[in-house]
C-alpha cells in the first residue's frame, strides 16, 4: 500500500509537468508573393486543424495579428515588415513555430 | 562410418550462456522459425562432428519444465515428441545450484542429457571450483566444462556427442522425494499404468507431474481414455492423501525436494571460496531492491523512460514527419488524379490507406526509443529487479511483477500504445497473470486516446484542464487494477498460475550493438505485424464510411454548383487576354497544378531552391503558373476568380464528405445504437466517432473534427459546444471514461489474439471492455444526473470510488490455494 501511495504521488508530480501528446501537429507556410502569406495546418493522422489558433509575432515576440485556421485548415495573413514568426497553437505540446525567414516565395 | 543425422537439443535456463554455446557449436549459422502453431522462436543450426552431421535445436530458455508458460511447454513438448538423440543442458557453473533445477527435471524425463558446465571462467574468477568428474559419476551423465564466450570446450562437446550417440543411457539420477515416495509409487501403479502413453513418457515423471497437478499431463489422462473420470478422481484422492499427511501442497513439496537435491549436489561437488565477499551487484542490490530505496529508484527510472521515449520521442517524431509526408505526396502523385468533386476510387482508397499507415508510422521514433531503453533495462539486469519490486504489489491484483513493462508500454500514465504493450506480455511466465495483463493493457491511456481527451477538456473543463488531465491519466490504473483482480478471480480462475521465480543476474553494462539489434528486431516485428493489419482495416473502414454514397439527385445538385462556379470563372477569363487560351476544361488541371507546386515547395526554406522549383513549374505551364502565382496584369486579375473556384471546390467537397459520412454504413450504425447509448449520454454523432475509433483510436478526434469542424466558424471544441446544445461537462466526463475503457482498437485486438492464442479471448476482451465502458459511462452520467452533480464533482466522486475499489480488491484474498512461492531474493546464494 505504501508503495502505491508513492506511485500515486509521483504520478501527481508528473501530472504537474504534464504535456499531453497525440498526433504530431503540422504547419506549412507559403509566401504568396503579393504581400500575403498562406499557412496550411493539419495533424499527422489526418485530423483537420480547423479552428486552431494562429499568431503572427514580430521579432520581439509581440503579437501582431491573430486568428484561427479556417474550415479548410488554412490561415492567410499580411506579411509584416521585418522579421516575424508564425505560431500554430493547437494547445500544450501541439505548437509549431515557423520563422518568417524560412517562409519563401 | 555412416550414421543418421543426430538431432541435438540445447536446453538451459536464461542467462546461462546458451546462445554463446549455440554459436560456438554452429559457428552462428542459424535458421530462425517459429515452433509450429506458437509464437515462440525456434533457432536451428547445423554442424559436423567426426562421424556425421548434427542438427542443433535451441530450446527456449526456461527455469523449469512445468507447463506454466508457453516457453516451458514448447521445450517440454519438443523433448517428449521430437525425441532428440541428445540434449545438451547448458548450466552456468558460477550459479550451479539454481541451474541444476532444470537438469534434474531433464533427468526425470529420462532424457539423454549431456551437461555443459558453461561459464567456467566466471566461476573461476569468483573462486568457485567444480569437481566435474565427480558430478558426472553422481548424475550418471557426461559433464563437459566450457567457456562458450571464448569458444573453449566446443570440441569436447562434439566428441561426447559422438560417444553418446553410440550408446543407450544406463541409469538416471533419481531425486528422492522422501515422504512422498510411496505416493509416487501408488500413482505410478494405479494411474499411470492404466494410461495409454507413448513410450517417451517415463512413468515416474508422469506420476510426479500428476501429483504436481500439471495441466498438460492431466489432459493426457482425459484424452482417449474410457475411464478418465475415475482416473481423475483417483489422482485427486492420491494428491489430497499426500497433502493431508504431509501438510504441504504436493507441488510445493516437489519443488522443495528438487531444490534440496540441487543443494546437496552443490555441497558435494562444488567448492566455494573460503571467504565469500559481496560482489558489486550484491552491494548495489542492497539499495536497488530495498524496501525503501527500491521504489524510489524504480520511479526515477520510469520517469527517465517517460521523458526520453515519450517527450523526446515526440519531438523526434515531429522531425521525422516530412519522410512520411513525402510518402503520402508520392502515393498521391502516382495514383489516378483526383476530380473536381469526387475522386477516382483508386485515389481515394490509396491515399486513405497510406494516410492510415503513416498515422502509425509517425509513432515509430517513440517506439524505437522505447524498445531501445527497454533493451538497456533488460541487458543491464534491472528488468528482473523491477519485476521483483513490483511483484508484491501486482500479486494482490492477480498480476505479475513482469506486468510492469506491458503496462508502461500501454501507457500507464499518458502516452503509450496497447500494441507493443500486449506484445510484451509474452515474457510473463504465469499464464493467469499474463492473460489478466493482456486484458487490462488496452485500458491504459494510449497516445491515440489523447486527442479526444484534449477536445473534451478544451470544450468542457477549460478551467480545470490540468486537474482533469491528471484525473483521466491516473484513474485508468485505478480502474484497471480492480478489474484485473476481478478477472483473475472469475474468468481466469481456472488458468494455471506460476510461482514467481526470478533470477537476479549480475548487473552489466549493455553494449550499443546489442541494444540497437534488439530495438531494430522489435521495431521490425511491430511493423510486420501491425502495418499489414492496419492496411486491411483501413480498407474496411474506407468502405464503411464512404458507402453507399450520395444519391444521384444530390450528386446532380453538387454538379450544378460546380458548373455555375466554372461558368463564373470563364466569364472572368473572357475579360482577360487569356480568352480562348483557357477553357473550362483547364480549371481542374490548374488546381492540381497549384497543389503539386505547393507539395514541391513544402519544407523548402531556401530562397534559391524555391525559385528553382518555381522556374521549373513556370516552364512546364506558363499560363497556369501566371494565374496561380499572380504573374502579369492578367494573371493578377484572374487569380481572384481562380481563388473563388478553389474555395468553392473545397467547400463542396467538405459538404459532400459529411453527407456521405452521415449516410454511410457507419453513420447508420451510430444512429441505430442511440437508444442504448442514450443513458451514457452519447448521441448518434458521438456513436459514429466511437465506432470509427474502434478501427484505430486516432480516428475519434478526426471523426469528431469531421462532424463538428464543418462550418469553420471556430475550433472543433467551439463548434462541438455550439452543435451540442444539451451537452454538459457530465456528458463529456462519461465520454472520456468510455474512451478510456473502450475496447482495444482493431490492431490491438489482433495482437490480443496472437498473444492469447485464441479468438475467444480476443472476442472477450472486446466485449467486456465495451460493456464495462458503457456501464461506467452510464453510472457516471445517469448517476451524476440523479445526484445533481456537476461534471467536476462527478469526476472526483468517481475517482474516490475507483481508489476505494482498488484498496478493497488489494485485500480480497486469492481464491486459489496457496501457491508455491519460491522467491529468490536479490542476494544470490550457492
Amino acid at each position: 500500500m505504501k508503495k502505491m501511495m508513492i506511485t500515486a504521488m509521483t504520478l501527481a508530480v508528473l501530472a504537474l509537468a504534464a504535456t499531453a501528446f497525440a498526433h504530431t501537429p503540422l504547419c506549412d507556410c507559403f509566401d504568396n508573393g503579393d504581400g500575403t502569406v498562406s499557412c496550411e495546418g493539419g495533424f499527422s493522422d489526418g485530423s483537420s486543424a480547423s479552428g486552431v489558433k494562429m499568431y503572427v509575432k514580430d521579432g520581439s515576440g509581440k503579437v501582431l495579428q491573430e486568428g484561427a485556421m479556417n474550415a479548410d485548415s488554412e490561415f492567410n495573413f499580411k506579411k509584416p515588415e521585418g522579421s516575424y514568426t508564425v505560431l500554430f497553437d493547437a494547445g500544450e505540446g501541439h505548437a509549431v513555430e515557423i520563422n518568417g525567414a524560412d517562409i519563401v516565395e | 562410418m555412416s550414421r543418421k543425422n543426430l538431432l541435438v537439443a540445447l536446453a538451459g535456463q536464461p542467462n546461462c550462456g546458451k546462445s554463446t554455446v549455440f554459436n560456438m557449436l554452429t559457428g552462428a549459422r542459424q535458421h530462425v522459425a517459429n515452433y509450429p502453431g506458437v509464437t515462440v522462436e525456434k533457432k536451428t543450426g547445423f554442424f559436423r562432428t567426426d562421424s556425421g552431421r548434427v542438427e542443433l535445436v535451441d530450446l527456449p530458455g526456461t527455469y523449469s519444465l512445468s507447463s506454466y508458460s508457453l516457453e516451458e511447454r514448447v521445450a517440454r513438448d519438443f523433448i517428449l515428441q521430437d525425441r532428440p538423440d541428445v540434449i545438451v543442458d547448458v548450466v552456468d557453473a558460477s550459479n550451479l545450484k539454481r541451474n541444476l533445477y532444470l537438469t534434474l527435471q531433464l533427468l526425470e524425463m529420462e532424457a539423454p542429457v549431456v551437461l555443459d558446465l558453461n561459464m567456467m571462467d566466471v566461476a573461476e574468477r569468483r573462486g568457485i571450483s567444480v569437481d566435474h568428474e565427480g558430478l558426472s559419476r553422481h548424475l550418471g551423465i557426461p559433464v563437459v566444462p566450457t567457456v562458450g564466450k571464448a569458444g573453449v570446450g566446443g570440441k569436447d562437446i562434439k566428441r561426447v556427442l559422438d560417444e553418446q550417440a553410440q550408446k543407450e543411457p544406463e541409469k538416471f539420477f533419481v531425486v528422492d522425494y522422501g515422504v512422498m515416495e510411496p505416493h509416487v509409487q501408488k500413482m505410478q501403479s494405479r494411474v499411470v499404468a492404466r494410461m495409454q502413453l507413448p513410450e517417451s513418457y517415463p512413468s515416474r515423471w508422469v506420476a510426479l507431474k500428476l501429483l504436481e497437478n500439471d495441466a498438460e499431463v492431466t489432459k493426457l489422462v482425459t484424452a482417449d481414455n474410457a475411464d478418465a473420470d475415475e482416473l481423475v478422481r483417483e489422482i485427486e484422492r492420491l494428491r489430497s492423501e499426500f497433502e493431508q499427511e504431509a501438510g504441504i501442497p504436493a507441488e510445493r513439496h516437489i519443488a522443495f525436494a528438487r531444490h534440496k537435491a540441487c543443494a546437496g549436489i552443490c555441497r558435494e561437488f562444488m567448492t566455494l571460496p573460503a571467504e565469500k565477499k559481496a560482489s558489486l551487484s550484491d552491494r548495489a542490490d542492497r539499495y536497488v531492491c530495498s524496501r525503501f530505496f527500491g521504489p524510489l529508484v524504480l520511479l526515477a527510472i520510469l520517469f527517465i523512460l517517460y521523458e526520453v521515449s515519450i517527450v523526446f520521442g515526440y519531438w523526434v517524431a515531429g522531425e521525422v514527419w516530412p519522410v512520411w509526408g513525402a510518402l503520402e505526396t508520392f502515393t498521391a502523385s502516382i495514383l489516378p488524379q483526383p476530380g473536381f468533386l469526387s475522386d477516382p476510387l483508386l485515389f481515394g482508397l490509396g491515399t486513405w490507406v497510406v494516410k492510415s499507415t503513416t498515422a502509425i508510422l509517425n509513432y515509430l521514433p517513440i517506439f524505437f526509443l522505447l524498445f531501445a531503453l527497454i533493451a538497456i533495462l533488460e541487458d543491464s539486469g534491472y528488468m528482473p529487479r523491477m519485476a521483483f519490486i513490483l511483484d508484491r504489489l501486482f500479486r494482490r491484483f492477480g498480476l505479475h511483477g513482469q506486468s510492469t513493462l506491458p503496462l508502461i508500454l500501454g501507457g500507464v500514465y499518458v502516452g503509450g500504445c496497447a500494441i507493443p504493450g500486449v506484445m510484451a506480455t509474452k515474457a510473463i511466465p504465469d499464464e493467469r497473470a499474463r492473460l489478466a495483463t493482456i486484458l487490462i493493457v488496452p485500458m491504459m491511456n494510449c497516445l491515440a486516446k489523447v486527442p479526444l481527451y484534449l477536445i473534451l477538456i478544451g470544450a468542457y473543463f477549460q478551467d480545470q484542464g490540468g486537474l482533469t488531465m491528471f484525473f483521466i491519466a491516473t484513474v485508468t490504473l485505478f480502474m484497471a487494477l480492480p478489474v484485473a483482480k476481478v478477472l483473475s478471480l472469475t474468468v481466469l480462475g481456472k488458468q494455471p498460475s506460476a510461482p514467481f521465480i526470478m533470477e537476479m543476474p549480475p548487473y552489466h553494462l549493455p553494449t550499443v550493438s546489442g541494444v540497437l539489434r534488439r530495438a531494430f528486431e522489435r521495431i521490425w516485428l511491430f511493423l510486420k505485424k501491425i502495418v499489414t493489419v492496419v492496411i486491411a482495416v483501413a480498407v474496411v473502414v474506407f468502405v464503411l464510411i464512404n458507402f453507399p454514397g450520395l444519391s444521384r439527385e444530390r450528386m446532380a445538385e453538387y454538379r450544378a454548383k460546380q458548373e455555375a462556379a466554372t461558368a463564373t470563372f470563364m466569364k472572368a477569363v473572357d475579360k482577360t487576354g487569356y480568352k480562348g487560351e483557357i477553357s473550362a476544361d483547364d480549371v481542374l488541371p490548374m488546381i492540381l497544378f497549384a497543389d503539386s507546386l505547393k507539395d514541391a515547395k513544402r519544407g523548402i526554406t531556401d530562397r534559391e531552391k524555391a525559385a528553382a522549383v518555381n522556374t521549373s513549374f513556370q516552364q512546364a505551364n506558363p499560363v497556369y503558373y501566371a494565374v496561380v502565382k499572380r504573374k502579369g496584369a492578367d494573371g493578377k486579375k484572374l487569380n481572384k476568380a481562380y481563388k473563388k473556384v478553389v474555395k468553392l471546390r473545397k467547400k463542396l467537397r467538405r459538404e459532400m464528405r459529411t453527407e456521405r459520412f452521415e449516410s454511410s454504413f457507419l453513420g447508420v450504425m451510430g444512429r441505430a445504437l442511440e437508444p442504448v447509448t442514450r443513458y451514457a449520454g452519447f448521441n448518434w454523432r458521438i456513436n459514429i466517432a466511437l465506432l470509427s475509433a474502434f478501427a484505430a483510436k486516432e480516428n475519434s478526434a478526426a471523426t469528431l473534427g469531421a462532424i463538428y469542424g464543418i462550418d469553420g466558424s471556430g475550433s472543433v471544441q467551439e463548434s462541438m459546444k455550439a452543435g451540442e446544445a444539451g451537452f454538459t461537462p457530465l456528458h463529456a466526463l462519461a465520454l472520456m471514461l468510455f474512451m478510456a475503457l473502450y475496447p482495444p482498437c482493431v490492431p490491438t485486438s489482433i495482437m490480443v489474439r496472437m498473444q492469447s492464442g485464441s479468438t475467444k479471448w480476443m472476442v472477450f476482451s472486446i466485449a467486456y471492455q465495451t460493456l464495462l465502458g458503457l456501464a461506467v459511462a452510464t453510472l457516471v452520467f445517469t448517476g451524476g444526473t440523479l445526484l445533481g452533480l456537476t461534471g467536476f464533482q462527478a469526476m472526483w466522486a468517481f475517482y474516490a470510488l475507483c481508489v476505494g475499489a482498488t484498496v478493497v480488491m488489494a485485500f480480497v484474498p486469492d481464491r486459489q490455494p496457496e501457491k508455491v512461492e519460491i522467491r529468490e531474493t536479490c542476494k544470490q546464494d550457492c
